[in-house]
């Protein structure tokens, strides 16, 4: 599975109970109810755990974590080492 | 001559200073005319639609301007605006609705489904606003686009004039035990809680606050009344899951006022930049926390981490007294850290006991609050309503003391009570205890039916990281409890489910221990 497929699949298991239903790479999780701000603490915890990315405080917005594909572009920056964007702008 | 209607305060507002940004929501700015004129345009197109006073109008919208507009709109039609949480489940919808019978409803996509199933509409209904939809179609029709509601005439300001008494809005509570209540209040009720708490907070039009509880809760409600009674700013982020999102938006804002839940507190504390933006929050005032008991450990960090200039104000209120009951002058909060303070302006808060006699300081009883925000009862539900409302006033169900001070302090609250072999036991003591151990974002302590003890205490507890063991965290309670208070176990766990309003869900809580 690339990063993008694992994430779908923590995202569904662990938010949709095993429900896809509607969920595309670019839903968003908070307009579309899909997870919430204790959802998002997991989340970050599973892609530190994970990935063994460090996610700093700083990154916790929305353009890094809204959505299936932008946690993937997150995280594939991350170990790729290109900034990611963080909450200077 | 003093308001009376909660829909004056926006009128007087766009009267005094139009230009003035009222809203501030997803890089869109409001300015006070505009919001003004978009509320009298809904209320004139209601009253096209047949709308009369004391109707119910349901608002299924998230936070926004359009949310602003349809609330103000109905108040001004002389309609009542019953705010509905937007993820209500199709069940609960549809009892809701058929209790309510309401003439019309304002939904958003997130409410698609009701337009697509129209079984669940109450016959009572008239009309429905999708606000995203342009829905063209010839009359009599059901469904009307946003914009198209807003063709309508400017409804003149008085026109749909109504008594202070009248019901101005109906909230429903979160419904920590059985079914949701629907609040019922007046505009009398609303508009006098309103006055109070722009006079303690010290409000004005300088300030400018941010919003992250949702509307359709009491709290919620309330951020936006007073700022707009004052003519000050809101700016509106549903983004709070991405904290540093809502941060930053603080600093650029300028933002003076931040309120939230423990729960929220909680977060910002654990994980946001809150701490290393410190020095670029030069405009925030304070903070205010109500909707349940913080732990003492939070307070005390939060004091820490906010900046010097910031105060903290620790309040109490309940959905039926329109929101607020008591405050802490941030003065005091150091060696006041455990209370909830003493009552607002105009509001009267007792301790009694079971026969309603008034208890010496430092005596245990029940929290009764009167005064002129006291909801004039739930909807539909008398029998509820006399079971919490009497010649006292409202009965809240707290349980608690007031000191030699005058401050009072809630143990807990009366349908937590646990029986625990014949000891009753209040888990919000044991939970303070859990928290102060440094190791858990949050902790619920919950009785399981046990055969033998009549309950089995049980802790939900969510760790911060670095996983504490139960073993530890029980430890860590054996030397701070008596032994009948110390939970049988302890379960680690990811998250504990809550309300939108961020307050923790017992319920469903326990249902999870199965």
């Amino acid at each position: 599975m690339n990063v993008k497929d694992e994430i779908r699949s923590f995202v569904v298991e662990n938010f949709l109970f095993g429900d896809a239903g509607e969920l595309t790479d670019d839903s968003s999780f908070i307009r579309e109810g899909i997870v919430d701000s204790t959802g998002i603490l997991q989340l970050v915890a599973y892609l530190q755990e994970h990935y063994q990315v460090a996610v700093t405080d700083e990154e916790l917005i929305p353009e890094n974590l809204d959505s299936v594909q932008r946690v993937a572009a997150f995280v594939e920056g991350k170990r790729s080492g290109v900034p990611c964007a963080d909450s200077e702008g | 001559m003093e308001l009376q209607m909660v829909h004056s305060f926006l009128e007087s507002s766009a009267a005094a200073r139009p230009d003035k940004v009222a809203l501030v929501h997803d890089g869109e700015r409001v300015s006070y005319r505009q919001l003004n004129r978009s509320a009298s345009r809904l209320a004139g197109f209601l009253l096209q639609r047949g709308v009369l006073p004391g109707d119910r109008i349901v608002i299924l919208l998230s936070n926004g301007v359009k949310y602003a507009a349809s609330y103000y709109g109905v108040l001004k039609a002389g309609a009542v605006a019953v705010p509905l949480n937007v993820e209500t489940g199709q069940e609960t919808l549809g009892r809701l609705l058929d209790e309510l019978q309401p003439a019309g409803i304002i939904v958003e996509q997130g409410g698609g489904h009701l337009l697509q199933q129209f079984h669940l509409v109450p016959p009572s209904v008239r009309f429905l606003v999708a606000i995203d939809t342009s829905v063209p179609g010839d009359e009599p029709r059901l469904v009307w686009g946003w914009d198209e509601a807003l063709m309508a005439e400017e409804l003149p300001e008085g026109a749909g004039k109504v008594s202070p008494e009248a019901l101005a809005s109906i909230i429903y509570t979160s419904g920590s035990t059985g079914q949701p209540k629907g609040v019922m209040l007046s505009h009398r009720n609303i508009v006098s809680n309103t006055r109070s708490i722009t006079q303690y907070l010290r409000l004005t039009e300088n300030d400018i606050q941010m919003v992250v509880l949702p509307f359709f809760y009491v709290m919620g409600k309330s951020l936006l009344n007073t700022h707009i009674a004052v003519g000050g700013t809101v700016v509106i982020n549903n983004n709070f899951a991405y904290t540093a999102s809502v941060i930053r938006q603080m600093a650029e804002e300028g933002v003076t006022g931040f309120s939230g839940v423990p729960s929220t507190y909680a977060y910002l504390l654990h994980r946001s930049p809150l701490a290393s933006f410190r020095d670029r929050l030069p405009s925030l005032r304070y903070c205010t926390q109500a909707g349940g008991h913080m732990p003492r450990e939070i307070k005390e960090r939060l004091l820490q981490v906010l900046p010097p200039h910031t105060k903290l104000f620790i309040m109490y209120g309940a959905t039926e007294a329109a929101a607020r009951l008591t405050y802490v002058e941030p003065e005091r909060l150091p060696e006041k850290l455990g209370s909830i303070g003493r009552a607002i302006p105009g509001v009267t808060v007792r301790v009694l006991d079971a026969q309603g006699e008034e208890l010496p300081d430092g005596a245990c009883g029940e929290l009764v609050a009167s005064g002129p925000n006291i909801m004039v009862g739930y909807w539909n539900d008398p029998e509820a309503t006399a079971r919490v409302l009497d010649g006292n006033g409202y009965h809240t169900g707290d349980l608690g003391y007031r000191d030699a001070d005058g401050y009072l302090y809630v143990t807990g609250r009366k349908d937590h009570l646990l029986k625990v072999g014949g000891h009753r036991i209040d888990p919000q003591e044991i939970e303070e205890v859990l928290m102060s151990s440094g190791t858990l974002l949050e902790v619920v302590v919950l009785g399981l039916d046990d055969p033998l003890l009549g309950k089995k205490l049980v802790a939900l507890a969510v760790p911060l990281g670095g996983n504490p063991s139960d073993r530890t965290l029980l430890s860590f309670c054996h030397a701070r409890l008596p032994r009948h208070k110390i939970p049988g176990e302890i379960r680690l766990v990811a998250a504990l489910p809550k309300y939108p309003s961020g307050k923790i869900d017992r319920a469903s809580c326990l249902a999870l221990c199965g």
